[in-house]
């Protein structure tokens, strides 16, 4: 079997870590959700264990592309070909599952974002200032004090009879108006409702101040799951929203399309991918303070069973350029600083 | 005697001026280090939470100064006629007297050129009298200060670079007690300003956060690696003015005046790719010159982002931004660069950045 090659996207996020297969075909083998939980190594590696259990002996990974806010550690522990930003992956994903589109409305666990595409490239984009009040997180918390699963919450707020009025500015103004709505008597979908319209209005008068808004417009990321947010950015824009197939792993699915283009333009490119597996070997992490100047910053250190993988944090960069010349020696430095 | 300078705030644009003052008058002149943790960790201690990023730095800056006779903090009401600084440039020194340490003595001085020259070398003598100085000595070291000034200002734009300015600044107003180490030299920074980069990108911004590399985690250096990179602190005040028309009322902040004037200038050169809005968090002025130079960014259809700082070290917000900007801005260059048959550029009919 010949076309048993793949592409690996990886999006490493704060909340969900995603893993996409996509065949030589431009078909999606595999997705994976897994929720990072704070542990991103050992949650790429349990991905890399699931997704070995369930594709073929015979497959082959020929690319790897990564991002996500941990894209460069998850590019280390799997040997990326690409690493690119979530905006950009975004985009490239979203245009090659509908060319036309113009406008994507990605919310993700931390952050959100708006990128207004014409004729398939970026022409601006914002993403989430100081405020993390619109997203995924905050629907989670909200969720688990009213003690409804979030995969309910959509549903229940599309039964709204008339939705409350809720303060969309701050998470906290939120969640106290919530309380004393709920404490007046209302019922749960129409306070749901109400938070769902909340949310939407702060994020376009946040992210999506100033923006072009035209269709076709994409709803992507792990929030577009909930209807009743969907239906909320519908009434708001008067306009039909579009929920790709995908819409949870769009960031991995934009950096398998990257690897794709990278590793397919140069046959003669072999992929950096470290094997699948990967998943058995043993990976640490460790955070030290440098101390060769007042910066004082924090590195951190990836070892593969005891041997340094890579290292960053540091600013002048001596920690990170170190790795792969044997071992940085602070001694003989500091001896020349001071003959200087 | 020798005097402490802090790094910070009106050391960007007004120290050449002080160092050549207090040169004439044989003044020994320390400058605070470059910005690290611990300055940016002591100023956040020491100032209010309302105040801006800034400020709190030269909080900081103030507390780095060991081992000087005095701390200068002057108070640069005005730098010209029918302007004047940011209030919080006014608020100094008494806004900052709790980051100075108890037993080190304040010197100050007014600068108020709103009320012409006369009223700046009556003010500047009350601090000679503090000094021991006569009025004429204090005469010709503002002329001094004036020429230092003049000559730096002159000296901008192209291969120009800030910090190594400032270092062949720092260097002559420590020489009048201190020889010259054997082996000073001025190192020419080699990744800087490269022409051949096929991008160019204006970064508009306060030149204390525009050259603030540690605050600002190392922005500039990170677009130089890039692209082209235009400074607004590098446009002749002639062509400022000749930029703010169009507004109904005239800009009374020399800060935000030079920065729209002259990001109204980039905005509408055809050779600039992109623009990057560099403010920090709380800048009043910026609030409202920010959103004027948005308004003129989206008639002629450039790629433009505002970064907001604060206390941030994390450096992957930045990185994420920067990186997408350069990839939309590269992109969309490409593109761009298919005129269609009607001789327009295929996005002319969209209002989009």
């Amino acid at each position: 079997m010949g076309n048993d090659n793949y592409y690996l996207g990886a999006d490493v996020g704060s909340v969900s870590t995603n893993l996409v297969l996509l065949s030589e075909k431009n078909e999606v083998a595999l997705t994976l959700y897994l929720r990072t939980q704070g542990r991103p190594m050992q949650t790429i590696q349990e991905g890399i264990k699931v997704l070995r259990s369930k594709i073929g002996k015979s497959a082959k990974i020929i690319g790897v592309g990564t991002t996500g806010s941990a894209r460069q550690l998850a590019a280390t522990l799997l040997g990326a070909d690409v690493i690119k930003n979530e905006i950009t992956a975004h985009a490239v994903a979203a245009s090659r599952v509908n060319p036309s589109v113009q406008t994507i409305l990605e919310i993700g666990g931390q952050d959100s974002k708006i990128i207004i595409l014409r004729d398939g490239v970026v022409s601006d984009f914002a993403m989430n200032t100081v405020c993390a009040a619109g997203t995924g997180s905050f629907l989670d918390q909200q969720a688990a004090r009213l003690g409804i699963p979030i995969e309910e919450f959509g549903q229940l707020a599309l039964e709204a009879a008339s939705p409350i009025k809720i303060a969309g500015r701050c998470s906290v103004f939120a969640e106290s108006d919530m309380i004393h709505k709920q404490q007046l008597g209302h019922a749960l979908p129409d306070i749901l409702a109400g938070l769902c319209q909340a949310m939407v209005r702060n994020y376009l008068n946040n992210v999506g101040k100033n923006k072009d808004i035209r269709g076709p417009i994409f709803f992507q990321g792990g929030v577009a799951a909930n209807p009743g947010i969907r239906k909320a950015f519908e009434e708001e824009l008067g306009q039909p929203i579009i929920v790709p197939e995908h819409f949870g792993v769009m960031g991995a699915l934009g950096a398998a399309y990257l690897a794709q283009e990278k590793v397919g333009r140069q046959s003669e490119l072999r992929t950096r991918f470290r094997g699948l597996q990967l998943g058995e070997i043993q990976f640490n992490a460790r955070s030290f303070e440098c101390s060769g100047c007042a910066n004082r910053c924090e590195v951190v250190e990836i070892l593969q069973e005891g041997s340094i993988l890579a290292r960053w944090g540091d600013r002048c960069g001596k920690w990170a350029n170190a790795v792969g010349k044997g071992t940085y020696k602070g001694k003989s430095q500091e001896g020349e600083q001071q003959g200087a | 005697m020798k005097i402490g300078f802090p790094r910070a705030l009106f050391y960007y644009d007004y120290f050449p001026f002080w160092a050549g003052f207090f040169y004439h008058l044989g003044i020994e002149v320390e400058t605070s280090p470059p910005t690290q943790r611990q300055i940016m960790e002591d100023g956040l201690k020491k100032t209010s939470d309302e105040t801006c990023l800034p400020l709190k730095l030269l909080a900081g800056h103030i507390q780095a100064l060991k081992d000087v006779d005095a701390i200068f903090l002057p108070r640069m009401v005005s730098m010209e006629e029918n302007t004047y600084n940011c209030p919080k440039f006014l608020g100094i020194p008494e806004s900052l007297l709790s980051a100075v340490p108890p037993e080190i003595p304040v010197l100050s001085a007014v600068i108020n050129w709103r009320k012409g020259q006369r009223q700046v070398l009556k003010d500047l003598r009350i601090l000679g009298m503090q000094l021991g100085k006569s009025g004429a000595e204090i005469h010709r070291a503002f002329l001094e200060g004036h020429e230092w000034q003049q000559h730096y200002q002159d000296s901008r734009g192209g291969e120009w670079d800030f910090e190594e300015k400032m270092r062949e600044i720092e260097y002559v107003t420590r020489q009048t007690t201190k020889t010259r180490p054997q082996n000073f030299s001025v190192q020419l920074s080699e990744n800087h300003q490269n022409c051949q980069k096929d991008l160019k990108i204006t970064l508009i911004g306060h030149s204390y956060l525009v050259q603030e590399c540690y605050a600002n985690l190392n922005l500039l250096q990170r677009l130089r690696e890039h692209a082209e990179v235009n400074l607004i602190q590098h446009v002749e005040r002639e062509d400022v003015e000749a930029h703010l028309s169009g507004l109904r009322k005239k800009l009374f902040w020399s800060h935000a005046k030079q920065i729209y004037g002259a990001g109204n200038k980039f905005v509408e050169d055809p050779t600039v790719d992109g623009i990057i809005y560099l403010t920090c968090f709380g800048c009043g002025t910026d609030s409202m010159v920010q959103e004027l130079l948005a308004q003129r960014v989206r008639k002629h259809h450039k790629p433009y982002m505002v970064i907001t700082l604060d206390e941030h070290t994390g450096e992957a917000g930045l990185v994420t931004r920067l990186e997408a900007f350069l990839d939309m801005v590269e992109r969309r260059k490409v593109r761009e660069g298919y005129v269609s048959a009607y001789g327009e550029c295929l996005d002319s009919h969209s209002n989009t950045l």
